[in-house]
Parts: structure tokens; sequence; C-alpha cells
């Protein structure tokens, strides 16, 4: 689909020349075929009010056409370079040195960009559009259409029109997986460990250079001694999620690899909002990996790692006999969430491996496709098989300890999550 | 819900290519059947091509082959002429039937609305941008009721028939020196 707009525009960007090309206006073939029939039929039967038929638009093919501009000046930008799935931005058009003509504007879109409804105004334009699906995308072409006073010639020219970075829409997430054990780092986990946070943990007597602040005056009248409140200690965590985006079956946009990403972005945001350090390992044709980081900023790093930017990341190519994950995006001690839907064995294995090298993993199983129901029985039969496989992966993952649950990509990341969101998930080694 | 200005044109086009066709159609003669029918196409098709829209910028290669066939099959209606068809038609249909001018002149006047109707439907302009046309549609409208007039008068035979067949002939290589002048 594409949309027109004649409206107004925010300010002006670079602007380039372009050459429009000339040509008959559809509306002028039409005259000129009024007339002609006219006339002809005039001729033939020899009524002139047939003749009197193609006088309007004899009249209008021959008004006088004013100067046609040999180029005129085009500028574009875009409201933002940055989008999630879904959000509106503006495309500012400028056309310079059209004289007299009118200027049309529409936008061509490309795969994924949706041009939206806008209000219409004059020369400079606004167009809106939306970009549905995650990715770096070109907007497409925009196509200026300059018509004279008349509307009897045209000017056609074209416009490629910049890219845009799509970032994934995270899914809901408010809960969080802590791990039982977490490293020496101060955070807003509360640990196992006594400390300085402001989790009560328990009573316990009083020993000289504890802080008087903190004693617990009806412990202390009931037992007749000093008692003293004891808190946990906060601390950090390292969360490593590993996307799987090698699979992409299923339809557009509700692919395992979109929920992948979705799920990700969902969970590197729930973390990096608590001060935990969160790094991303991208699974797909090549593995590319970004080391644990903390801040707004590195969001935005783990953003466009997944947008396949390849000067932000270190990547290693599966084809090179990759076994094993990087060491440097993996710290010890990690909380790994994996993306999957397990449809490859590569992964599979490294999972296993990651287990056996004693990290803790938490595998959410994006697989919402199934082969295509055809309704011979040899399909049917292949289709139980495959199903079979896919559940003795999982029983087989289970059973080295590393705990698995489905997310259908629609609900809240919180709902699978929930049975190791209750209480801290304990790492074993 | 509201009506944008380009559904109104379209509605407003398939309108009149419908009182156009009904108006030169009747009453029907046993000669008009193909005319009528291939005018009727046309004025179907018009109005198809108008609802269609721009091309659209998805690529046939990740369509289904129904999906595929259909945006091909669109794409013809997209390009073919659709509207100079109903015209012609149109203008047969009426050429075959007895002198009936005042019929014939509300017939002109009927596709010149039409045809600027399509043109307001097809380029999503506002029915504002026709006004500096104004003057010469009402000059050209001026010439109809005059030929109209003048085709209801007493037939005239002889050398005042030759030079009104000789005005329309000059009238006629006009517009086709017109024609080839569009760049």
């Amino acid at each position: 689909m594409a949309a027109q707009r004649e409206h107004q525009a925010a300010g002006p960007g670079p602007a380039r020349q372009v050459r429009p090309r000339w040509s008959a206006s559809a509306h002028a073939r039409r005259l000129i075929a009024l007339a002609l029939a006219g006339l002809i039929i005039a001729l033939i039967t020899r009524r002139p009010e047939f003749a009197g038929v193609a006088a309007p638009a004899v009249l209008l093919l021959a008004a006088r056409r004013p100067e046609r501009p040999g180029q005129v000046g085009v500028s574009v930008r875009t409201s933002a370079t940055r989008l999630s799935e879904g959000e509106r931005a503006d495309l500012a058009v400028t056309v310079t040195g059209y004289g007299d003509h009118s200027v049309g504007l529409m936008m061509h879109p490309r795969y994924a960009v949706v041009p939206e409804p806008g209000p219409p105004s004059g020369g400079e334009s606004r167009l809106p559009f939306r970009v549905d699906r995650w990715g770096r995308r070109s907007l497409g072409v925009l196509e200026i259409t300059l018509r004279d006073r008349w509307r009897l010639t045209e000017g056609h020219a074209t416009v490629d029109l910049p890219t845009v970075d799509c970032y994934p829409r995270p899914a809901a997430q408010r809960t969080r997986v802590v791990l039982s054990r977490l490293p020496s780092r101060l955070g807003e986990h509360a640990s196992r460990s006594p400390g300085d946070g402001v989790e009560f943990t328990g009573v316990r007597e009083f020993v000289p250079g504890d802080r008087q602040r903190r004693v617990n005056w009806p412990a202390t009248t009931r037992r007749g001694r000093l008692q003293l409140n004891t808190f946990a200690a906060e601390r950090t965590q390292n969360v490593v999620v590993l996307a799987d985006t090698s699979s992409d079956v299923g339809e557009p946009g509700s692919t395992p690899a979109d929920f992948a990403v979705r799920g990700s972005a969902a969970a590197a945001r729930a973390y990096l909002a608590v001060r935990d350090r969160v790094g991303l390992v991208i699974y797909e044709h090549s593995v590319r990996w970004l080391a644990p980081g903390l801040g707004a900023r590195h969001y935005y790093r783990i953003m466009d790692l997944m947008l396949a930017n390849p000067g932000l990341a270190d990547v290693r190519s599966r084809e090179a006999g990759i076994t094993r994950l990087p060491r440097a995006g993996l710290p010890p001690g990690s909380l790994i969430l994996v993306f999957s839907p397990l449809l490859d064995r590569g992964l599979v294995e490294t999972l296993r491996d990651l287990r056996e090298r004693g990290f803790s993993v938490l595998i959410i199983d994006v697989l919402n496709a199934e082969p295509s129901d055809r309704r011979d029985s040899l399909s049917a039969l292949a289709r139980r098989i495959w199903r079979m496989e896919q559940q003795a992966i999982r029983f087989s993952l289970r059973e080295l300890g590393i705990p698995l649950v489905h997310w259908d990509g629609e609900q809240s990341l919180d709902e699978p999550l929930a049975p190791y969101t209750r209480r801290v998930m304990v790492s074993r080694r | 819900m509201t009506i944008g200005p380009q559904a109104r044109a379209a509605a407003a086009a398939g309108l009149l290519a419908a009182a156009c066709v009904a108006w030169s159609a009747s009453p029907l003669s046993g000669t008009g059947g193909v005319f009528l029918a291939v005018a009727v196409v046309c004025a179907a098709l018009s109005v198809v091509r108008l609802a269609l829209g721009a091309v659209p910028g998805e690529p046939l290669v990740y369509l289904n082959p129904v999906l595929r066939a259909g945006r091909v099959a669109a794409a013809h209606v997209r390009g073919t002429p659709w509207a100079e068809g109903l015209v012609i038609a149109a203008l047969v249909l009426e050429a075959l039937h007895r002198s009936r001018p005042w019929h014939t002149g509300l017939l002109g006047a009927a596709l010149l609305a039409y045809l600027l109707a399509v043109h307001l439907a097809e380029s999503r302009a506002r029915l504002a941008v026709l006004r500096p046309q104004v003057p010469l549609l009402a000059a050209g409208l001026g010439l109809l009721v005059v030929a109209v007039g003048a085709a209801m008068l007493p037939a005239v035979t002889g050398s005042a028939a030759d030079l009104m067949a000789i005005l329309a002939a000059v009238a006629a290589v006009a517009v086709g020196g017109l024609a080839l002048q569009q760049p």
C-alpha cells in the first residue's frame, strides 16, 4: 500500500537535485480520447452535437502550459533513525524549485514499512510511517510528481529513502530470575550472606564494633542482652542472554527468531534496570557476542548487536568449527537465559557443554511452529517422529538439570518464569 | 467513520460512469449490445482500478501463487485505460441512436464530469485543484450548448452541412496536433 500526502515538513535536511521525467498525464490522455472520439463521430455521422461534446476537452488541451522546471531540490530526513517495532515516525520531505507546479508525494515502502495516514497541508510534507518488524530497514522509494495547473503534464522523479534501525519490541517482563550465589559486587539483589542491605534476615547478639542504630530494642528487652538486626547483603549478578535466531520458521513476525529477540530485549531491559551486568550472545550462521556491561548505553549496544551490526561485537563463524561458546562472553557464575526453539542440534550440544562447565542455564523455549499438516499418512508419521525428537531433546536437557519453560511469544515473560522468580534459583556446579 | 476526498471522488466516478452508460444506452437497440457490454466492463473496471490505488511495494517473490496471480491481475487492471474505453463506447452507443442533441449534450457533460472525478480520485487531489480550469470548462460547456442548439435547428443541407463537416475535420486535426505536442 502506498500513501500520498501533501503537507507540512518540520525543517530542511541536505537537499539534492533530481531531474524529473516529463510526460502527458493520464488525465490529458483521457481528454484526448474524448475529444478525438467526439470529433470523429461528428465527422462520420454529420451530427454537430458530438463536436460540442469534444469542445471542453479541446479547450483544455489547447491551454498554455507553464514552463517546466528542469530539476527540483529534494531534502528528506526522518524524525527518528532508531525505532521500536510498531512505533510511529515521520519522514520530512522538502521540495524546492518546482515553480507554479503542484507537488504530490507518494511513498513506495519496502518490506515491513507501513505508511500511515496523517493531516494534509502544503508544499513541504510530513509522511508518517511505522515499521512492523525488527531489523535494519530501508524505507523504500519516494515518488515525486509535479503537475501543471491544468493537470495535463506530469514530471516524475524518484528518491531513495534512508534506512532506519527498528529494534525488537521488548516483551513484558517485571520479575527476574536471581541466582543463589552472586558475585561480590554491590547491586540490588538480596544475597544469602549478611551485609548492609535493606532486607531483614534475622536477629543476633551484639558484639563490639556493631553499629548501635541496628540494635533491636524489643528483643534486647525480652532477652536482657543487646540484640542486633541483621540484613542481607545486596549483590549484582551477571546475566548472559543467548538469542538463537538460526531458525526463522513460521509466519513472518511470529517466527522463533522474532520471539527470541523480543524475549532477549525484554530480559536485557529488565536486568539492566536493576543494575545487573548483561551480556548477549547471538547464535545464528555465526556466533556474535557482547561481553556483560551495565547502563542504558549498554542496552542500545545490545539492540545494535541484534540488528547485526558487526562493528560492535566479536564474531566467530560457526562454520569454523566452534563447539563451545566463547569464554570472553561468559563470566564465571553467570545466569544464562537461552531463548531458542531448540531446532539446531549444535546449540543443544552447546547448552550441554555450558551445563557441564557449571553455568546456571535457563531455557525459554520459543518454538511455536510445526511442520505443515498434510493429510497423507507418511507426512503424519514424519510429524509424529519430529514431535518425539523434540520431546526427547527437551527431556534430555531437563535430565541434565537445565530448567526449560515454554513461552508463546505473546504473553508476559513473567508467567512462564514464575516458578523461578518466586525464589532464588539454586546454582549447582 | 469518515470518508476521505479520494473515496468520495471514486464513488462519484462510479456513479457518473453508471449514469453515462445507462444514459447513452437507453433506449437499448439491437445493434448496441456489444458496445453496451464493453461500456459496462470498462465502467466497472475503471472503478476497480481506482479502488486498487497505487502499486504495492511488496515484492511478488514472497507471495503465495494465489496472491501473486491476484497481484498480476491487479497490475493489468491498473495498466489498462478503462476510462478511455468507457468514453469511446458511450459515444458510439449514443451515435447508434437517432439524432437527439440535448440528450447527447447531457452525455458530453456527464462524460467530462466523469473524467474529472477519475482524475481527482487517482491523483488523490482535492476539488480545489480544478479551480484554474473553471473558465475553460465554462467556455467549453458554452460551446457544447451552442453545438446542441445548432443541431436542434432544422436540418441544413448543401454547403452549410459541408462547412460544418470541414470545421469538424479541422478541429480533429487540431486535437491530433495537440496530442502529438504532449511530451
